[in-house]
């Protein structure tokens, strides 16, 4: 039978002042990881969770994003038609020409930022399936009526039910909160499309959403609408657009992992010291238990379990502390505020997933397993009759 | 029977050879309580640890109930240890943080003993040094005395053939080491058990059977 765990665990509570210390340590650590990883996913949510792989975007060849690119109304009109384009019960096709601006709006706690404002058709509310009005209603078409995502409600003045929205000296009834599965829409503002002109019409729009019936020859439509000289516009799926829009996601992923290696480093070396201490001050105590018949295996074993309870309190700190982190960015500060590619403002709301928390977890665990492995292995490797003298 | 032959240990000291013991031929009959005497580097620690499987000669061999203990492993020794010998320190070598009830189990946890059995063993023990009502006390609600009975039940709770015992009244009071002498001369006597001391304290002698007196490594002298 193995050294029971309760001589661990008190000797952990004995030492409290140190015990706290170093699962303080390692608690920053799983504090950090569960912040920034939650930002990660928050960021990779709002991002790749707006795609749809039935839903594609047509743009200028060469455009990145919508803000950059320009439609023109024959090449709509085009596309509405083409084989392949799925439509409503109704026979309406099922694309959605949409228009972008990025007017400046005050935020609540008192700055200005790009907001994306995107124009669109009834139709585009059945494009994009995924939106749900979590207040009011959709916008009707020509009586200066928006709607406004949820992270977008909540960061700027002025965008709640029944408020009035201004820029390009004109303004809008709020008519509608919606959310979308945490995407970018939900930082954006909706409006009819011919409301966003002074004179009700544009002479095309940004880009095009359509939509594909499953099944559908993905490929070959997108090499179709790149060759048609009425169209000639790049398409691709929303999934893969939102997966290079969520690139700069990657590379804080790896950041973030970078960052808790070495912090991780750090707090390792901060439970190695901690264990070391506790191997010297009970060296006698392991010459007892050695010579009460424990073998080395037992010893080396006790004191790793000791270092990982270690680490596993200093997780249970970490996640607390984590969770209200993340609670806090989210309530207090309505989210975190991205530039896009396109100058315009997303708001991250931060996500704890299960992953995350079994990620941090796993890293805990690590600590205290690599923290108390050296300690523990110098313990078993006392000399009995050296180790009993120390008393 | 506890016998030695021809025993030798030397340790290396850097370059330096240190005999701690030399030549040591030793024969111990089962149930009697044996003290090991001489002044502090004589070697009466090293013979203390070979006898009781903490350390292996550099020579000669070592027999314990026909157990020889030359070439036994590291585990072997440990759990022949856990089996046969019981462990009595000068100062108590205690777990400070379990209680006088759970330091008596630890020996017991090497054992298949169910949980209730253990409990038994141990409130059996607790009762032969009369501690039954301190069980629950930590080390340091106990003072010296009693500390060293918890450890001389823990030492007894497997009921081993041997017990070893170095210096265990050299952190005591007169009061308390008569008392802790008696207990181990009444172990000998009602449970038949070997009792192998090492002591400075000349009151020993008057409760053991034989004493064996070491200077420099060499057995000198030998008293009944």
């Amino acid at each position: 039978m193995p050294i029971p765990l309760k001589y661990n665990l008190r000797n952990l509570m004995v030492r409290k002042m140190t015990t706290l210390a170093t699962a303080g340590g390692i608690a920053l650590v799983v504090l950090v990881t569960i912040l920034l990883l939650s930002l990660v996913t928050g960021l990779r949510q709002m991002l790749v969770s707006a795609g749809s792989p039935n839903t594609l975007i047509a743009m200028r060849k060469g455009a990145t994003s919508d803000v950059m690119s320009f439609v023109t109304r024959d090449a709509v009109q085009a596309l509405r038609y083409l084989p392949g384009v799925a439509q409503t019960a109704e026979g309406e096709p099922l694309v959605s020409p949409e228009f972008i601006k990025q007017p400046l709006l005050p935020t609540k706690d008192g700055g200005k930022e790009m907001v994306l404002v995107r124009g669109i058709t009834p139709v585009g509310f059945l494009v994009h399936d995924r939106v749900r009005f979590v207040a009011g209603r959709a916008p009707r078409p020509a009586v200066r009526e928006a709607v406004v995502g949820i992270a977008a409600s909540r960061r700027y003045q002025g965008l709640g039910l029944g408020e009035t929205l201004s820029f390009d000296e004109r303004s809008w009834t709020i008519v509608g909160i919606f959310s979308a599965d945490g995407a970018a829409f939900e930082s954006e503002v909706w409006l009819d499309v011919g409301d966003l002109f002074k004179d009700g019409t544009a002479a095309g729009c940004s880009g095009v959403r359509f939509v594909i019936p499953p099944g559908t020859d993905r490929e070959a439509l997108i090499r179709r609408i790149a060759e048609d000289p009425r169209i000639s516009l790049a398409a691709r799926s929303e999934i893969d657009y939102y997966e290079e829009q969520a690139e700069g996601a990657k590379a804080l992923y790896l950041l973030t992992m970078l960052l808790a290696i070495i912090m991780g480093t750090g707090a390792v070396f901060g439970a190695m010291n901690t264990m070391f201490a506790a191997v010297t001050h009970r060296t006698a105590e392991i010459g007892t238990l050695r010579a009460l018949g424990f073998s080395r295996r037992s010893i080396l074993t006790s004191f790793v379990a000791e270092s990982v309870c270690l680490s596993l309190l200093g997780y249970v700190l970490g996640v607390v502390l984590g969770i209200a982190a993340v609670a806090l960015v989210n309530q207090l500060m309505h989210g975190v505020a991205f530039q896009l590619a396109s100058f315009s403002t997303a708001v991250v709301t931060l996500r704890v997933s299960p992953e995350i928390l079994l990620l941090a977890l796993g890293l805990a665990f690590l600590m205290g397993i690599v923290g108390g492995f050296f300690p523990a292995r110098h313990a078993a490797r006392l000399r009995v009759t050296e180790a009993l003298r120390r008393a | 029977m506890i016998t030695l032959q021809q025993v030798s240990r030397v340790y290396r000291r850097g370059a330096d050879e240190v005999h701690a013991l030399e030549q040591i031929n030793l024969a111990i009959p089962d149930g009697t309580f044996v003290a090991l005497m001489g002044p502090s580097g004589s070697g009466k620690s090293t013979l203390l640890s070979l006898i009781a499987g903490l350390d292996q000669p550099s020579s000669g061999n070592v027999a314990i109930n026909g157990q020889m203990l030359s070439g036994l492993s590291e585990d072997q020794l440990a759990a022949w240890r856990a089996a046969h010998v019981g462990f009595v320190f000068q100062f108590y070598n205690l777990i400070p943080v379990l209680s006088a009830a759970e330091n008596v189990e630890v020996p017991l946890l090497l054992t298949r003993l169910s949980k209730a059995a253990r409990r038994q063993h141990v409130e059996t023990a607790l009762q032969i040094v009369g501690l039954a009502d301190r069980q629950h006390h930590r080390p340091n609600q106990l003072s010296g005395g009693e500390q060293q009975r918890v450890a001389i039940a823990r030492a007894v709770v497997v009921d081993p053939d041997l017990l070893v015992a170095d210096e265990p009244t050299g952190d005591l009071d007169a009061k308390n080491a008569d008392d802790i002498l008696d207990l181990l001369r009444r172990l000998k006597n009602e449970f038949h058990k070997t009792i192998v001391m090492v002591t400075h304290d000349p009151r020993a002698e008057r409760y053991v059977d034989q004493t064996f007196h070491l200077d420099k490594g060499v057995l000198v002298k030998k008293e009944e």
